[in-house]
């Protein structure tokens, strides 16, 4: 392309600004100036005519450009056919949409099957935690069957019975700042359940140990309480009756520790007593099976 | 939204037609084929029409149906032969001096004109055409067309020239002479 040095810097400005003075974008005081050197200027007079005779030649030939009528029809035709979409007619934008509202609904019965099925476990945990509470409230709490000062071993060793006596110790090791005031086997009017009971003094509050058999009963994995101190035992808790019960459970037993001490502390205690009351309740069972059968091996003589 | 607001065909029809005649002969010239910009412009209408529960009554429905245009003919260009390289006419001009301007026929023919725009690469076109066929606003192209304001000037500046340079040769090829060398004719006869 050939280019001609112009003397006039205004010249080349000027030409600069033509652009936008075509297509009336210049400020107002910068269209006042072009036009004052359009009036003394003839080459830069020239060059403008000749752009715009380019663009109204462009305007002119492609206004001649019509459409049919008939292409008329057909869009008429086929935006009547068309359902608008709500989605905006973007298919790829409808599949995100649907699989966003598949995965939300997904995820949103999930939510409410977990939901509905910790709630039933819940109320499981309650059922099995409130015989625990029941016996700690009425034996140990309105019964006041415990002595001020706490019965000797070997009293409560006899209340407990051979099948039960080993536990004694076991509560009592690992029940720190309690004393054991009373063991025994009880059980609440109008019902045939029996209970281990040991009752215990601590912490300026009555606390209970409590066994009964699960009688092929379960606690549920739903309203599971995980407890880092409890040495791997799962454990349950609920609040009733104003006390706070945690549960475990052993081979067909069900273990408890109830008071009215804060649901942390009562946590604390079972996390520690729970593991050595199950593998002596586990050895203890073991033991009833066999003795008879060895008893039954060693000849008369 | 997931409930779809209750929009009537009559309704559509009466914002979005009267621009049919604009959006036809702007796909058309953005086109390769008369047949390709009238598939254009339907698919332009489609979409419209699909989703004119978002378009507020009232605001600018050629502006909108533009922008809905060009969205399509991205779409529509994977399909057409790949459009000249925009970066090869985006180098700035020589700054020692101002380019001897093309001379431009006295008598412009359509056919000329629309054959010379033809030529242009298809980035340029579609700013010349906005700008000075349909006559929107450098800020306007800017949005319609998702480039920086700054990119519409100098692409309407370079598409204007080259459409000039395009025009030369067509009509040089049609025995139409330039202005200057009819000026200079004149002047010695």
């Amino acid at each position: 392309m050939n280019v001609v040095n112009f003397n006039s810097q205004q010249c080349e400005r000027m030409r600069r600004q033509l652009d936008a003075y075509l297509s009336n974008e210049l400020l107002v005081e910068t269209t006042g100036e072009v036009l004052r050197h359009l009036e003394t200027c003839e080459a830069c007079s020239r060059e403008l005519e000749a752009r715009t005779r380019v663009r109204d030649a462009l305007r002119r030939a492609v206004a001649n450009q019509v459409p049919s009528d008939e292409l008329r029809r057909a869009i008429q035709r086929r935006v009547r056919e068309t359902r608008p979409s709500f989605l905006g007619g973007s298919p790829r934008l409808a599949w995100a949409v649907a699989l966003a509202g598949l995965v939300v609904v997904v995820l949103g019965a999930v939510a409410i099957q977990q939901w509905i099925s910790v709630q039933r476990g819940r109320r499981v945990v309650d059922g099995v935690l409130a015989l625990g509470v029941a016996d700690h409230v009425q034996c140990a709490i309105k019964g006041h069957n415990y002595p001020e000062v706490a019965n000797p071993p070997e009293v409560l060793r006899k209340k407990l019975g051979p099948q039960y006596a080993g536990l004694l110790e076991v509560v009592q090791r690992n029940l720190p700042g309690f004393e054991v005031l009373e063991a025994h086997i009880c059980s609440i009017p109008g019902s045939p359940r029996k209970y281990v009971h040991f009752i215990t003094r601590g912490h300026a509050t009555i606390l209970s140990v409590i066994l009964t058999r699960s009688e092929g009963a379960q606690l549920p994995r739903a309203a599971l309480l995980r407890s880092e101190a409890s040495g791997g035992v799962d454990l349950y808790e609920a609040h009733l009756e104003g006390m706070n019960a945690v549960g475990f459970e052993s081979k067909g037993y069900f273990g408890f520790v109830v008071s009215d001490l804060d649901k942390s502390t009562t946590l604390q205690i079972a996390g520690v007593l729970a593991l050595p009351l199950k593998n002596a309740l586990e050895i203890g069972e073991a033991a009833q099976v066999l003795l008879p059968v060895l008893a039954n091996s060693v000849p008369h003589v | 939204m997931f409930f779809r607001p209750k929009v009537r065909v009559e309704d559509f029809e009466a914002a979005a037609m009267p621009h049919f005649p604009d959006l036809y002969r702007t796909a058309r010239s953005l086109s390769q084929h008369s047949s390709e910009g009238e598939d254009l412009v339907q698919e332009v209408y489609l979409e419209a029409w699909k989703s004119f529960h978002r378009f507020e009554m009232g605001t600018n429905c050629r502006a909108w149906l533009f922008k809905i245009l060009f969205h399509r003919l991205h779409h529509f260009r994977r399909r057409w032969a790949k459009a000249a390289k925009v970066e090869a006419f985006e180098k700035p001009e020589d700054a020692n001096g101002i380019a001897a301007e093309t001379p431009v026929p006295q008598e412009i023919r359509d056919e000329d004109i629309l054959e010379a725009l033809g030529k242009l690469p298809i980035d340029f076109r579609e700013v010349v055409l906005l700008a000075d066929v349909q006559e929107f606003s450098y800020r306007e192209i800017a949005e319609t067309l998702k480039l920086p304001l700054g990119t519409v000037m100098s692409r309407l500046s370079r598409g204007r020239k080259l459409l000039r340079q395009e025009l030369a040769h067509v009509a040089g090829a049609y025995g139409i002479r330039p202005d200057n060398e009819q000026a200079r004719t004149g002047d010695s006869a």
